[in-house]
């Protein structure tokens, strides 16, 4: 036992600058993230002003009956996870494919007028989507409709239709994320070393070979974290999103309802933050599972490039 | 890999124990503040019981400075009118009021973290909107006692009816001063376009049928005009339901929930209104409006905002309380003036229920040292004359030009004062704007003489006990109802049927039986 | 770089084509609705609602710029409390996670994937908004100052964690040998591991300065005097008052009502917030456009 210990303290000194530098880092968790996330009790009390965080009394799983006796349960986590894998595999496909393409192809001038233009839809709110969206979709003024009866066919209504928005929900996503992406996967790139290049050029490998056998791979590692990053969160829908595209359009629930959506909807009367504590919990044990699973997948097919 | 996620799972779990406990030592910070309310609770009604010198029992020797939590902008000319009210106020009570303003985009976020965290404030606005029973039941309002009503705030005590505290109440306690505004209903009308309807030869709406006739005329004959715009996208059921289904029948409305019971039922039976042969026919009538293009097929998504809609031209009608579309009638008729507009009660036959009071009000935060001089400023807000034309129109000759004791028109400089919560302090004393139309005016007059007094009036259902199953069945509404109603879903039978198995199943079966033993032992009583 | 091994070989010919089209497909959908803002923040409001949203505007209307800039001054230090906390944050902030991420990235650090997983475990749990909220306002007291809209947000768990993956690709050698040198890490770190992560610093810069730009919750929050808000919250709150006035006052029955030129207004709103940045843009931009290479450096 005090073998370990020694080991410990001696480890300490050995890493020292080490853990200095991590200071400021693990402070400023422990004090803003730690601190609060004690909070959690919330999810297991009936919250009163009396007794505050800790006094207020004990309900054990009360908190989470509002959302398992509902009987959608499954059915919106089902959709934040297909939502979010989706998102997942477009969002980051698309912004490396952009990236590489951005950087073998065009001009000085031409790489960052399309990179500037990429980043547009970053800046505007979901709200603003939102409308803008509803001026496209609508079934009497709508852009698309327009368009549709211009060349004689039947017009379409997006809006009373489900089926019709995982594809939409999946575009618009991927077309707001893109050049956040893309700027993400450029400094991958540009970090990749020039010698590699010119090796692959000197085998004789044409562009498209040395893309796929040189660029792509060296993606790999931030691709992999990047999709680690994302999992953990995969059981949280983007409120905002959702929200502003879908309303309380109830006819579209069925293929757009996510927990976040849902959980609002349902307390928004009621104003219990115990029982919204306790749809976090669950978001948040179910995301922590199964990023353990994936943190383990990656670790058994290469240690390196897992999480942790 | 076990091994070693317990590990580190270990690192995280000792920093969120220690956390914990630093926590938990501000829980208890916190409960100590807590205790203070409890303190300050006593010693109010001690005063009480020890001055029984009457009404003018309060010591003011001292002066304070009142904290007034309220919602909206704070208004451009905060500095000239409340220096003016607290002038007033400091001469009166020997108090003056300070106050901080949640803005509209974010109050409901704010509002429950500014007793959380247990902030310094007095009074705070509050509302059957704004969360009155969520706070109220958590212990964030003092609890307004008769002899603290009676001793603090006498002229409020007498001037307010009886039903309007009762309606007010929370477990039998009283957490706000509501306000009193005289001839304010909870009915709906609309309003259309009259010139539209002469255009077309139609007959004066004044029923469902004379009102679908209209807006089938618009939708078959005006090119780029919506026929009915929504109140609010944010909804569970039609918007004209409250006027074709509870109106028109006489049932009493119990909101966000299926039930109802007819007003003049003494046994005060509760049903589902979507189950009655009423609702059918309803069903069959919005169908076909509908099929007709009496309003958008995307209805439930508009994101624009109807009034705005209305006053562009662009909706030939919308439906809101007498009070709302008065004054958008008033609006567009200054923007168009060769429009005429008009108001339908689509009901006229039916009685006419009051405003509930709780809709606007003032509370008092339970840990406020200075309850009793809040009370006293309140009293005044509402019933005395000069402060009441100050809080509610700002300073005569700048904000607003008083014309006689009980009628105001704007000026420029109203907006610059009237940009948020003021209207909790509306009464008896409040004045009429010279602007508002005739027409709101006589439908008021005439709506006063039939308003209908009944047992239930007062009756408020608490849903402690079944909020799971109002929550889920207010979803099945949204997703079930709703797009049944706005004529989305081809065959009816089928979607009702599919309505009704859906909220059996969220529970709404409970909700009708806690309903009906509430009310119960409410006549019971 | 790239453009020293160009021959117009057939495979590269082929890749322009294909590259310029989706490039140029990509750009015009990004670049699309932007112009339908810009034009619709420029329109007459009752036009709008009466035709939607247009690439070019019908009837043309400075009047929501108008009623944005009603209190320049207000709007001018809304500008400056923003740009003061995008600096001091970012400059802060992005030294921080560059400064963890190193440490988290050294293999030879024995406890770096407790230590991920410590900061990792952040991003799953969080105890909501009370509690949270108590510690700033009645432990900490920074209700009102400039250091809660700065400190909270200094570091992101995702951006360190990027970083980290980043900084993992340079060489071990470069570090081995700079040891034997008897350099110590901290100065490795500044030395050395700085300039060889221009991109990855450039690339989480932009980020961190770009939540710290954008960022209007902390102010919802914790602000309550006028002078320190930012300018995401001063719109934010300026487009809320206004259409929360119309929906509040109609249902209160005030029957007050004013005319707000509302969609276009929100329209106006966005290109005043992001105006600056997409003219701060291109001086930051070429540092990933064109990147650096590790060999370069090493040379």
């Amino acid at each position: 036992m005090s073998e370990r210990r020694h080991r410990f303290w001696h480890d300490v000194v050995k890493y020292r600058t080490l853990l200095l530098m991590l200071a400021p880092a693990v402070l400023l968790f422990f004090l803003f993230s730690y601190i609060p996330m004690s909070g959690i009790v919330i999810a297991f009390k009936r919250f009163d002003y009396v007794g505050g965080v800790f006094g207020s009394p004990w309900v054990g799983l009360d908190n989470f009956k509002f959302f398992f006796e509902s009987g959608d349960a499954w059915r919106v986590t089902r959709n934040t996870v297909l939502y979010n894998l989706g998102f997942i595999i477009l969002g980051n496909l698309l912004p490396m494919i952009t990236a590489i393409l951005l950087f073998e192809v065009g001009g000085k001038w031409f790489r960052k007028l399309t990179q500037s233009m990429l980043f547009l839809p970053y800046f505007i709110s979901w709200v603003v989507v939102g409308s803008i969206a509803y001026n496209f979709f609508s079934y009497e003024v709508g852009t698309i409709n327009g368009l549709l009866t211009w060349i004689g066919m039947d017009p379409i209504d997006i809006y009373n239709t489900p089926a019709y928005w995982p594809v939409i929900l999946l575009v618009v996503n991927t077309w707001k994320t893109l050049g956040y992406g893309t700027v993400m996967y450029l400094a991958a790139i540009t970090s990749i070393d020039k010698e590699m290049y010119e090796a692959a050029e000197m085998d004789g490998a044409n562009v498209f070979q040395r893309i796929l056998h040189v660029t792509v791979p060296n993606l790999y590692p931030t691709l992999i974290i990047l999709v680690l990053l994302a999992i953990g969160n995969i059981f949280q829908g983007d409120f905002g999103m959702f929200y502003n595209m879908i309303g309380n359009n109830g006819l579209l629930f069925s293929s757009t309802d996510v927990i976040d959506t849902f959980v609002f909807r349902l307390l928004i009367g009621s104003n219990e933050i115990g029982m919204s504590a306790a749809a976090g919990v669950y978001q948040s044990v179910l995301g922590f599972v199964t990023i353990l699973l994936a943190n383990y997948a990656v670790r058994k097919y290469d240690k390196e490039r897992a999480l942790f | 890999m076990i091994k070693r996620s317990k590990r580190q799972l270990g690192l995280a779990v000792t920093s969120m124990l220690a956390a914990t406990m630093v926590l938990s030592a501000c829980g208890q910070a916190n409960k100590a503040a807590d205790n203070s309310p409890a303190a300050n609770n006593t010693a109010a009604s001690n005063s009480t019981n020890t001055g029984e010198k009457g009404n003018t029992a309060a010591d003011t020797s001292t002066e304070v400075k009142l904290k007034m939590v309220l919602l909206g902008a704070k208004p451009a000319d905060y500095d000239q009118v409340f220096a003016e009210i607290n002038k007033n106020l400091k001469e009166k009570i020997n108090a003056t009021v300070e106050a901080e303003f949640l803005a509209w985009s974010d109050w409901s976020q704010k509002y429950p973290l500014k007793f959380a965290a247990n902030e310094d404030f007095d009074i705070i606005y509050t509302s059957n909107w704004a969360q009155y029973t969520d706070q109220a039941t958590k212990g964030g309002f003092l609890e307004l006692t008769d002899d603290l009503l009676s001793q603090y705030a006498p002229q409020t005590w007498a001037a307010m009816p009886k039903v309007k505290w009762d309606q007010a109440r929370i477990n039998d306690k009283i957490y706000m001063i509501p306000s009193n505004k005289a001839n304010e209903f909870t009915d709906k009308l609309v309003l259309i376009r009259d010139d539209l309807r002469e255009k077309y030869g139609l007959e004066p709406v004044n029923s469902p049928e004379t009102y679908a006739a209209y807006l089938k005329a618009v939708a078959k004959n005006e090119k780029g005009i919506t026929p009915y715009g929504l109140e609010s996208a944010e909804t569970n059921n039609h918007n004209l339901d409250k006027q074709l289904l509870v109106q028109k029948n006489n049932w009493k409305e119990f909101a966000g929930i299926p039930f109802t019971v007819k007003t003049d039922d003494a046994k005060a039976q509760v049903f589902n209104m979507y189950e009655t042969p009423e609702f059918d026919q309803l069903l069959t009538y919005y169908k076909d409006l509908a099929d007709n293009g009496g309003w958008s097929r995307n209805a439930l998504t508009s994101k624009s905002s109807t009034t705005d809609d209305f006053k562009a031209g662009k909706l030939a009608s919308m439906s809101h309380n007498v009070t709302a579309l008065g004054g958008v009638m008033a609006d567009a008729l200054k923007a168009h003036p060769d429009w005429k507009l008009a108001l339908a009660d689509l009901s006229p036959d039916s009685k006419k229920s009051a405003a509930i009071s709780t809709q606007n009000g003032m509370a008092i935060h339970a840990t406020s040292k200075k309850a009793e001089r809040a009370l006293m400023a309140l009293d005044l807000f509402q019933n005395d004359k000069q402060l009441h034309d100050l809080v509610m129109y700002g300073i005569a000759g700048t904000n607003y030009t008083p014309e006689g004791d009980d009628k105001f028109s704007k000026t420029d400089k109203f907006a610059n004062y009237n940009s948020f919560s003021n209207w909790s302090w509306t009464s008896t004393l409040d004045r009429v704007d010279t602007n508002y139309p005739q027409a709101a005016q006589e439908i008021e007059k005439q709506w006063a003489g039939k308003v209908f007094n009944y047992e239930l009036e007062s009756f408020v259902f608490d849903k402690t006990k079944v909020v799971n199953e109002v929550a889920n069945v207010g979803n099945v509404m949204t997703r079930y109802l709703a797009p049944l109603e706005y004529g989305l879903i081809k065959d009816l039978d089928k979607g009702k049927a599919d309505l009704i198995k859906q909220m059996k199943a969220a529970g709404s079966d409970k909700i009708q039986a806690e309903l009906q033993s509430q009310i119960d032992a409410f006549l019971a009583k | 770089m790239s453009a020293a091994v160009v021959k117009h070989s057939k495979d590269r010919i082929l890749l322009s084509v294909i590259g310029y089209t989706l490039l140029a497909i990509l750009a015009f959908l990004c670049v699309v609705p932007f112009l339908l803002i810009l034009s619709s923040s420029l329109t007459d409001e009752n036009t709008i609602r009466m035709e939607g949203y247009k690439l070019f505007p019908t009837v043309f209307s400075t009047e929501a710029y108008k009623l944005l800039f009603e209190y320049p001054e207000a709007m001018i230090r809304a500008y400056g409390v923003t740009l003061m906390v995008t600096i001091i944050g970012t400059a802060v902030g992005l030294f921080l996670t560059a400064m963890s991420a190193y440490v988290l990235c050294r293999k030879d650090f024995k406890w770096r994937n407790q230590f991920t997983f410590y900061f990792f475990f952040t991003t799953l749990f969080s105890g909501g908004l009370v509690p949270w909220y108590l510690l700033i306002t009645n432990y900490l007291q920074w209700k009102d100052t400039l250091t809660v809209l700065i400190v909270p947000s200094l570091m992101s768990v995702f951006y360190m964690i990027v970083m980290r993956t980043f900084m993992a690709g340079i060489p071990e050698a470069i570090t081995e040998s700079a040891k034997i040198d008897g350099a110590g890490d901290f100065r490795i770190f500044m030395q050395l591991i700085i300039p060889l992560s221009k991109p990855a610093l450039a690339t989480i810069g932009l980020f961190t300065a770009l939540r710290y730009w954008n960022d209007w919750y902390m102010a919802l929050l914790f602000i309550s005097k006028e002078d320190l808000e930012p300018l995401q919250y001063y719109l934010y709150k300026m487009l809320g008052n206004m259409e929360g006035l119309r929906t509040a006052m109609l249902g209160s029955g005030a029957g007050v009502s004013i005319d707000i030129p509302g969609e276009s207004l929100k329209m106006a709103m966005t290109v005043v917030a992001c105006g600056p940045i997409l003219f701060a843009y291109p001086f930051i931009q070429k540092y990933f456009v064109q990147g650096l290479t590790v060999g370069a450096v090493k040379g």
